[in-house]
């Protein structure tokens, strides 16, 4: 019969480099107050999962056990991984905060078969509320929300300057920009007539506003 | 051209496929290229003054306006290399097709053909089963439709809502060898091309 080794590392404010066994530790967070070493647990955890009310806990507590510090730079850091379950016991405003923090980056999506790439596209924009970013190797492409004004610090080491402003699915009446080369003013757009291809990014910040959701595309530079 | 026939001598290659004409706003062509197909009689038309419109754009009002010795009552423009590389550059060829709706222009890449199915019109689509499909799609790329109806498909529309956002023919399948589409509003149609 072999040995089994045990050892309560977990609550140790670091872990020795060569204990063994080396153990992988996942923290599952359940709907009841979080125990005072929270913060511990989740320091150890390479994945920090929620079980649908344990996010609500983590959400309301975890600034309590920080109280000097601003709650939202608490729940930052404290971000789960994933929140599991049925989705009955957390609360909107948590979820909805924890979405905000989201950002799903999707490599494969253009180029292949074009049928393909239209369903990655419409994607898109059936999660309006989701920031979801295609990648290929030479493009980037998001979607801007009509709901929302927008401003998009350009990484200039890594894209531009080639962009685009895409009205895909519906004309747009009205779209305004700044920080282009051929800005937008209350400019219509649609398929068939003017759309924004090809254009130039002048700056570190564009601003677009528009009555439809559009899609922004930049060209990422060649390393 | 000449890594499709490696065994023949590159320069008999060129030689053999020299374009007609070379049209453009010039900043991406190699001065070597150009010079090689200006020396073999090639039509150079720069148009590095015009920058409202796209290459595309500016080749398809070439064919469309200057272009003699072509017969244009009849004519189907095909298109290599619109699709893939920059995503603005890719809808900006998708938008030369849904501006010149009245003209028939086909976008082709390794993987797929796409061309427009004006509104104006009912749609016979005869397809070359031996060549293409059965992957399609049916695409409301500038506008919601509020009514297409199809046949010869897998999943048919019948008086079916489309738009972005909501339901978009997609992953579809061709079933019959004819296909026909009526709209509201112009859809692409896009179609797999067999790899042989």
């Amino acid at each position: 019969m072999d040995l089994m080794h045990h050892s309560s590392t977990f609550l140790l404010p670091t872990i020795p480099l060569h204990h063994r066994p080396s153990l992988t530790y996942a923290l599952v967070v359940l709907n009841q107050t979080l125990p005072r070493f929270a913060p511990l647990l989740w320091k150890h955890a390479q994945l920090r999962l929620c079980a649908d009310g344990g996010a609500n806990r983590v959400f309301d507590e975890m600034p309590l056990l920080f109280p000097e510090e601003d709650a939202s730079d608490v729940r930052r850091r404290y971000k789960p991984d994933v929140i599991n379950g049925d989705m009955d016991s957390i609360r909107k405003e948590v979820l909805d905060f924890y979405r905000s923090l989201l950002c799903i980056l999707v490599a494969g999506a253009l180029g292949g078969r074009y049928d393909h790439e239209m369903g990655n596209l419409n994607v898109l924009y059936c999660f309006s509320s989701l920031r979801i970013v295609l990648l290929s190797d030479d493009s980037l492409i998001y979607l801007l929300p009509r709901t929302h004004h927008h401003e998009i610090h350009i990484q200039t080491s890594v894209e531009g300057p080639h962009c685009g402003l895409i009205p895909i699915g519906v004309p747009s009446r009205s779209s305004t920009t700044t920080g282009l080369q051929w800005n937008l003013n209350n400019t219509e757009m649609r398929f068939g007539g003017l759309i924004s291809s090809s254009n130039i990014v002048v700056g570190e910040k564009v601003t677009v506003q528009s009555d439809t959701d559009l899609l922004w595309t930049i060209s990422i530079k060649k390393l | 051209m000449p890594l499709f026939f490696p065994q023949e001598d590159a320069s008999d290659v060129r030689r053999r496929y020299k374009p007609d004409v070379i049209k453009g706003d010039m900043d991406s062509i190699r001065r070597e290229v150009l010079e090689f197909y200006a020396s073999l009689g090639t039509e150079i038309v720069d148009k590095s003054h015009d920058q409202d419109t796209t290459d595309l754009h500016k080749c398809v009002t070439y064919i469309r306006d200057s272009a003699s010795g072509l017969d244009k009552s009849n004519l189907c423009i095909l298109v290599v290399g619109a699709l893939g590389g920059r995503f603005d550059h890719e809808m900006g060829n998708l938008n030369v097709i849904c501006r010149f709706s009245y003209m028939r222009i086909v976008l082709l890449s390794n993987d797929s053909l796409i061309h427009l199915l004006p509104r104006t019109y009912c749609h016979e689509i005869h397809i070359q089963t031996s060549v293409e499909g059965p992957h399609c799609g049916l695409i409301p790329i500038g506008t919601p439709s509020k009514s297409s109806t199809t046949t010869g498909l897998q999943w048919d529309l019948n008086n079916t809502a489309m738009e972005f956002g909501g339901l978009v023919s997609t992953s579809n399948i061709v079933k019959e060898e004819k296909v026909t589409v009526q709209s509201d509003c112009d859809l692409l149609w896009t179609i797999s091309i067999k790899k042989l």
